[in-house]
Order: C-alpha cells, then sequence, then structure tokens
C-alpha cells in the first residue's frame, strides 16, 4: 500500500499537460511491476475513459480499488492529487496568480510533454496492433480526431459500440 | 459615479461566490462531463462567464497559469478558478467539486463491472473502446507538435527526449525531470 501511495505521488508531479500524457507513465509503474497484467490495465483505461472525470484521475482510482479496494482507491486519488493541489495551492492563494505563463520553463515544459506522449503512445500501440480490426480502428481514430472536430468522445463509444456489435455477431 | 467604481471588474461588481454555489457548479461539471480535459475545460469556461464571475479574456488568463502546474487539467482549471473567485474556500471547493463525482462513479462502475463478469457484450465494448488509445493519444501529440515554433534544438531535445522516456520504464518520472532540467538550460541560451 505504501509502495502503491508513493507511485501515484510521484506520477502526479510529472503530470504535465493533461491527463493522457501520463497514462504510459502509469502504465511502466503499475505493469512492469507486476501489480496488474497489460490486460488488466488495458480494461482500466478503457473504463476510465467512458467515466465522467479527467482521465489521469479515473486511472489512478481504479488501478487503487483494483488492487487495495476502497482504501486503495482513496489513497491512489488522493496521492495523485497532492502534488498539483500544492503546487496550485501556491500559485493562487499565496501567489494571487502573478505567476508569469509562458517563456522558458513553458517550452521546456512542451519538450517533456511531447516525450510523455510519444512514450504513451509507444506503450499502447503492441496492444492495439495485435489484430487487424484493432489497428484499423486505431488509425480511424488518430485520422478522426487528428483532422476533424469530431467529439473524442463519440470516437471511444463508437469503437465500443463496433466492439460489442463484433464479439456478438462473430 | 467616482472613478474607484467605473473601473471595476465585473467580478468584484457581484458579491464573492459562497462555498457551496462554486461546489455545486464544479460537482455538475464533473459529474455529467465525459471525455477528460480537453472537454471538460471549455465547458468550465463557458459556465463561469455565464455566472459573471470571470470574464473570457481573464479565464484563458488564469488557464495559462494553470498549465503550468502538473496534474488533471480541469482540477487545476476548477482550484484556479475557485481560489480567483472566493479564495481559499472556493479552491477547496473547486478541488472537491472536481474530485467527489468520477470517486463515486468509479466506485460504482466497477461494482458493476464486478457483478457483470466476463460478458461478450462488455467484454466487446471495453475491446473497442480501448482500441482507440493509441490513436486517439497520437493525434493530441500531434497537434502539439504543429501548434509548437520549431527551432533546431528544441526539436533535437524533443526527439532525444522522447527515446529517452521510451526506453525509461519504471524511470520515468526522474528521466522527465532531467529533460525539463535539460531544456529549460537549453531555452536559457537563447536556442
Amino acid at each position: 500500500m505504501t509502495a502503491l501511495i508513493l507511485t501515484f505521488l510521484k506520477i502526479g508531479a510529472a503530470a504535465y499537460g493533461g491527463g493522457w500524457t501520463i497514462v504510459g507513465v502509469i502504465k511502466a509503474s503499475v505493469v512492469d511491476k507486476g501489480w496488474l497484467s497489460p490486460e488488466a490495465f488495458a480494461d482500466l483505461i478503457a473504463i476510465a475513459q467512458v467515466t465522467p472525470g479527467p482521465v489521469a484521475l479515473n486511472t489512478a482510482t481504479l488501478v487503487g480499488f483494483r488492487l487495495y479496494g476502497f482504501w486503495g482507491a482513496l489513497l491512489a486519488t488522493l496521492a495523485v492529487v497532492t502534488v498539483p493541489l500544492t503546487v496550485s495551492y501556491i500559485i493562487t492563494i499565496l501567489a494571487h496568480g502573478h505567476i508569469r505563463s509562458g517563456g522558458k520553463l513553458t517550452e521546456a515544459l512542451k519538450t517533456g510533454t511531447i516525450g510523455l506522449i510519444a512514450m504513451t503512445v509507444w506503450s499502447f500501440a503492441p496492444q492495439a496492433a495485435l489484430s487487424w480490426a484493432t489497428l484499423a480502428l486505431s488509425v480511424a481514430a488518430f485520422l478522426a480526431s487528428a483532422f476533424t472536430r469530431i467529439n473524442p468522445l463519440w470516437i471511444i463509444l463508437g469503437s465500443g459500440t463496433l466492439g460489442a456489435v463484433a464479439r456478438v455477431l462473430f | 459615479m467616482n472613478p474607484r467604481e467605473a473601473g471595476r471588474g465585473p467580478e468584484s461588481a457581484a458579491p464573492a461566490p459562497g462555498f457551496l454555489s462554486v461546489f455545486s457548479l464544479f460537482f455538475g461539471i464533473s459529474a455529467l462531463t465525459i471525455g477528460g480535459g480537453y472537454v471538460m475545460v471549455p465547458v468550465i469556461q463557458r459556465a463561469v462567464e455565464k455566472k459573471g464571475w470571470l470574464p473570457e479574456a481573464e479565464f484563458y488568463d488564469l488557464f495559462a497559469a494553470a498549465q503550468s502546474v502538473p496534474g488533471p487539467m480541469a482540477l487545476n482549471a476548477a482550484t484556479f478558478v475557485g481560489g480567483k473567485v472566493a479564495g481559499i474556500k472556493g479552491f477547496i471547493a473547486g478541488a472537491t467539486g472536481i474530485l467527489l463525482p468520477p470517486f463515486i462513479a468509479i466506485l460504482l462502475v466497477s461494482s458493476l463491472i464486478g457483478a457483470a463478469g466476463e460478458h461478450p457484450l462488455l467484454r466487446g465494448f471495453l475491446d473497442g473502446a480501448f482500441a482507440v488509445v493509441p490513436g486517439l493519444v497520437a493525434a493530441l501529440g500531434l497537434n502539439m507538435v504543429r501548434k509548437r515554433a520549431w527551432k533546431k534544438r528544441r526539436a533535437l531535445l524533443t526527439l532525444l527526449g522522447s527515446i529517452a522516456l521510451i526506453l525509461a520504464g519504471p524511470w520515468a518520472v526522474p528521466v522527465f525531470f532531467i529533460i525539463i532540467a535539460l531544456s529549460r538550460l537549453a531555452e536559457g541560451r537563447g536556442a
């Protein structure tokens, strides 16, 4: 349980650029340590996507719940938000929001964030490329999301529905 | 009308909202918006503008500052807005409002899915919903790459940083901070 808390404390500190960037890091921490199988983690991600709330947060809650039940869920969630809330508190309440946005630190963070995204894509690609059908779905989702303004939620729900229909028919 | 009153912004014209009104706004948004930060942030912006708490331009200034903080974007947007319009009680109201609904939803969904077991419809839905993840995240990455102002040193560092993170596995967090430190130094030298 202590290892779980420390892991999510650390993950929260690096969660720049929104939830999706950090999902690859969560996977590396949780699956490589043997806490969950890649298949079980894939299920958690699928559930996190279609549950209300930020994806990184949902993933932390789910991993905690899966490993240690209610208390695991509570502690993993609190751990992942500890660093973000502390930093926000310092900036908004103590510094009254007078922190310069933009500039050199922002550019340095972008460099790291793009790296985290590359890591996330890399770590999930082999599982999505397991069959021609999942590969086609992933490529279609990429094209739709990169070149149209379709809400990602419809892509996720649509693909889930296709998966359910395919499973029942074949 | 004296000049001080004429210069007042819209957020000081109305009395500061209380804990419950900030909490219930963010609780509602968090409970009803599926799809993470990219969907939630514009919803938060429209809601606080409609309430007369913050004009649009001020929201996006605040949001730019919120992005320099790690953590889910929707959570940071809520704590920054809450802190701005109602101080410390607004900060707490924003954080708890965003955090509670998904927590409750996940406990419910996990118990339901546990009960449904390996039903083929559910199995197929989860497989299908997961299959799009690499594609969606790659599209997110492409958008970041397209929006960025590229210089030689920046591009090289981004490429090397991506490779280092892919190789890092469980060491990703320390490697991430080393990359940030190195690229901060490189930016500082007029890259």
